[in-house]
């Protein structure tokens, strides 16, 4: 297995409708390992992940997939290099009119010619490895959420793809859930010698299962490191984002011009 | 005043950049190379969704149009003597306009706007985004074979209006005032024609058809994914359809009869 | 083989909108099918061909034997031509035939008649081929000529009448 990063974004600017998201944004991500993408809500995490899928594209600065610059590719080779990565989206995205076997099988039938049969042998096995074969024939409006995420956990990975992304896996869910989309997301990992790029703000779960942490915030990368030098680090405001306390270096107040006492 | 200016000039920009990535759009589904073996059964759908599901409302006011037609033609030619004109009347006027124009703006407001509102739905709940990132184009799965069902079904649904809409005026001239059947059909058959009056309708219900489908497309694609862009964005179907039908249509038939 | 719903019945709609440009073309806009569909095309030149159209019917005492196929203007004595398509089963037309152009009714839509002339083969006619030219035509009846004439007519009976009485 090779060294060097799955993913690497290289001084990248991002503004969106005009306003300014990332400036200068440098991150590695290591393969075959979890990475985890913390920071507080409203900082543009998702955004990472959409321009690593080349879904956004960003105004200046290179993100490299495999030593692919992903956004000098022409339309066709972006599509052809995307089967190599797959992403589970927050919603689960799950096609609404496909039960959860058809919604599995999908990729297999948009990019392989294999047979029915094969197909079927394979979206049952990726349904088991989720805990979710019983579950084949339910349709995404009967699911719960924990469940229609394991089952779009399923989908993205059916076609063995090299770098699953997540984004907010952990949003909305029950302890129990969050439980086993840990244990999915750490299983899976290893066992398909996977990389993982977690986004998230649930940072104790994380951190249980993450090699490799990278805290963003105010548009670059504030802290990066394994979660043990991520845990004793010194800087306050990882300290406040870690523990969760409610103030401190960012304001629980929120900055504005007027003060208090004159507004009233 | 410079404040009316730069608020005039971005709206300008913002129209002109959102035509040309709707062009962008079309030029793409127009090139989607066919793949009949996995894109026919989503066009038989596509074709169901569109077409089979507007056909009721087609038939309906197509009669209801024709028999208008037939009743208001038969009263004013009866002062002119003329009823026996009363076939051709309604011939013509149905096929060379009410035919495709109307049978356009049903079209635009009951499968244009349903379109918008399901890829509005698709891109919200980034089933868009899912299909792109397992390196399926939207372009091609989704848009194209709604493209090109919307595309087949409307010639086929102004036919079907145009044809009820003339035997909704036979059955309120003959059947009802009493008009002679001969007369009312020879009448008919002499004045209308394949070329000068069946094409030009063809050409026309096919341009609308590639108007409507692509605007209800377009902005369902390039819709703010919230309730209230999709809302926004079904309106801005209906009208801007509407809108280009009756005015592609003057200009049609100006260029035609 | 099963088919689904939304297959029969998109190919209930098809079949249907088949149906209807069937009963659009033969009833409504009354195409006629014609099994041989051969035909041959003579000629005719006319003074004035009025406002006769292109497709406009072609009749011998009322029936539809062909339709104008082409109207042009003859290059060297700027005389209009019209050709047009006569259907090959009426074949025996004499060459003494004349082609005139009539009114339907008053305002009606012109077309061409043709009224058949004597075939005698002693006196050396022959049946019409391909590509000949009628001998004998009559020109559109042009309304407003036609009032114009009795209107100046009936001025000069009334000054003629008027004279007299003085």
């Amino acid at each position: 297995m090779n060294d060097d990063p799955i993913v690497k974004i290289e001084n990248v600017s991002f503004s969106y409708s005009g306003k300014n998201i990332y400036h200068g944004l440098n991150v590695s991500f290591p393969r075959g390992k979890i990475t985890a993408v913390l920071g507080p809500s409203g900082t543009g995490k998702t955004t990472v992940l959409r321009l690593i899928g080349a879904q956004l594209k960003p105004d200046c600065g290179k993100v490299l997939f495999d030593g692919v610059d992903m956004h000098a590719l022409k339309r066709k080779e972006l599509y052809k290099i995307r089967q190599k990565m797959s992403m589970l989206f927050q919603s689960g995205a799950l096609f609404q009119d496909m039960n959860v076997f058809e919604n599995t099988a999908y990729p297999l039938y948009e990019h392989t010619n294999l047979p029915h049969e094969i197909i079927r042998d394979v979206v049952m096995m990726k349904l088991e490895a989720v805990g979710m074969r019983a579950a084949s024939k339910l349709y995404p409006s009967e699911l719960s959420g924990g469940m229609s995420r394991r089952a779009a956990l399923a989908r993205a990975m059916v076609l063995d793809p090299e770098l699953i992304m997540y984004d907010e896996p952990f949003v909305g869910q029950d302890p129990i859930t969050k439980g086993v989309l840990v244990k999915l997301i750490a299983d899976l990992n290893e066992a398909l010698g996977l990389s993982s790029i977690v986004v998230t703000h649930d940072v104790k779960e994380i951190l249980e299962i993450a090699h490799y942490v990278v805290i963003v915030a105010e548009g670059s990368v504030l802290g990066e490191g394994t979660p043990e030098e991520i845990k004793n680090s010194s800087d306050p405001r990882i300290r406040q984002f870690i523990n969760g306390e409610f103030d401190g270096p960012y304001a629980f107040h929120l900055k504005g011009k007027d003060n208090y006492l004159e507004e009233l | 005043m410079l404040n009316f200016l730069g608020a005039l000039g971005r709206y300008f920009l913002q129209k002109i950049s959102s035509l040309g990535r709707s062009f962008v759009m079309l030029i793409n589904v127009l090139l989607v190379k066919p793949d009949f073996k996995r894109n026919t059964l989503l066009l038989i759908n596509e074709v169901y969704f569109v077409g089979v599901q507007s056909v009721i409302i087609i038939l309906v006011s197509g009669l209801f149009i024709g028999m208008v037609l037939g009743l208001q033609g038969f009263n004013i030619l009866k002062d002119f003597m003329a009823t026996g004109s009363l076939g051709t009347l309604v011939a013509l006027s149905i096929i060379r306009e009410l035919g495709p124009v109307v049978a356009a703006l049903l079209y635009a407001g009951r499968a244009g706007s349903a379109l918008t509102a399901e890829i509005g739905q698709l891109k919200a709940s980034e089933q868009l985004s899912a299909l792109e990132m397992m390196a399926v184009d939207p372009l091609h799965r989704v848009i194209a074979p709604r493209f090109w069902g919307g595309v087949i079904s409307l010639p086929l649904l102004s036919l079907l209006f145009a044809v009820i809409g003339i035997y909704g005026g036979k059955l309120v001239g003959v059947d009802w005032l009493g008009l002679d059947e001969g007369i009312f059909w020879s009448g008919m058959q002499s004045s209308v024609d394949i070329f000068d009056d069946v094409i030009p309708m063809a050409v026309k219900s096919f341009v609308f058809a590639v108007v409507c489908t692509w605007i209800a497309l377009f902005n369902g694609y390039d819709c703010k994914p919230t309730s209230a862009g999709i809302s926004a964005a079904t309106t801005s179907t209906v009208v801007q359809s509407s809108l280009s039908v009756l005015g592609l249509d003057f200009i049609l038939t100006a260029l035609m009869f | 083989m099963k088919y689904l719903k939304a297959e029969i019945l998109v190919g209930f709609f098809v079949f249907a909108s088949i149906i209807a440009a069937a009963v659009m073309s033969l009833k409504i806009a009354g195409l006629v099918l014609n099994g041989s569909s051969a035909f041959y095309t003579l000629h005719a030149k006319f003074d004035n061909i009025g406002s006769l159209k292109l497709r406009a019917p072609v009749k011998i005492g009322g029936v539809t034997v062909g339709r104008i196929s082409k109207i042009y203007l003859d290059d060297k004595n700027l005389i209009p031509v019209v050709d047009m398509e006569i259907d090959s089963s009426c074949s025996s037309l004499s060459n003494e035939s004349k082609a005139s152009i009539q009114t339907a009714g008053i305002i009606g839509e012109q077309y061409v008649s043709i009224t058949p002339g004597f075939y005698d083969e002693e006196s050396g006619s022959e049946y019409m081929k391909d590509g000949d030219y009628f001998t004998d035509t009559g020109s559109a009846l042009v309304l407003e000529d036609l009032i114009g004439k009795f209107l100046y007519s009936a001025g000069s009976d009334a000054q003629e009448e008027k004279k007299k009485s003085e």
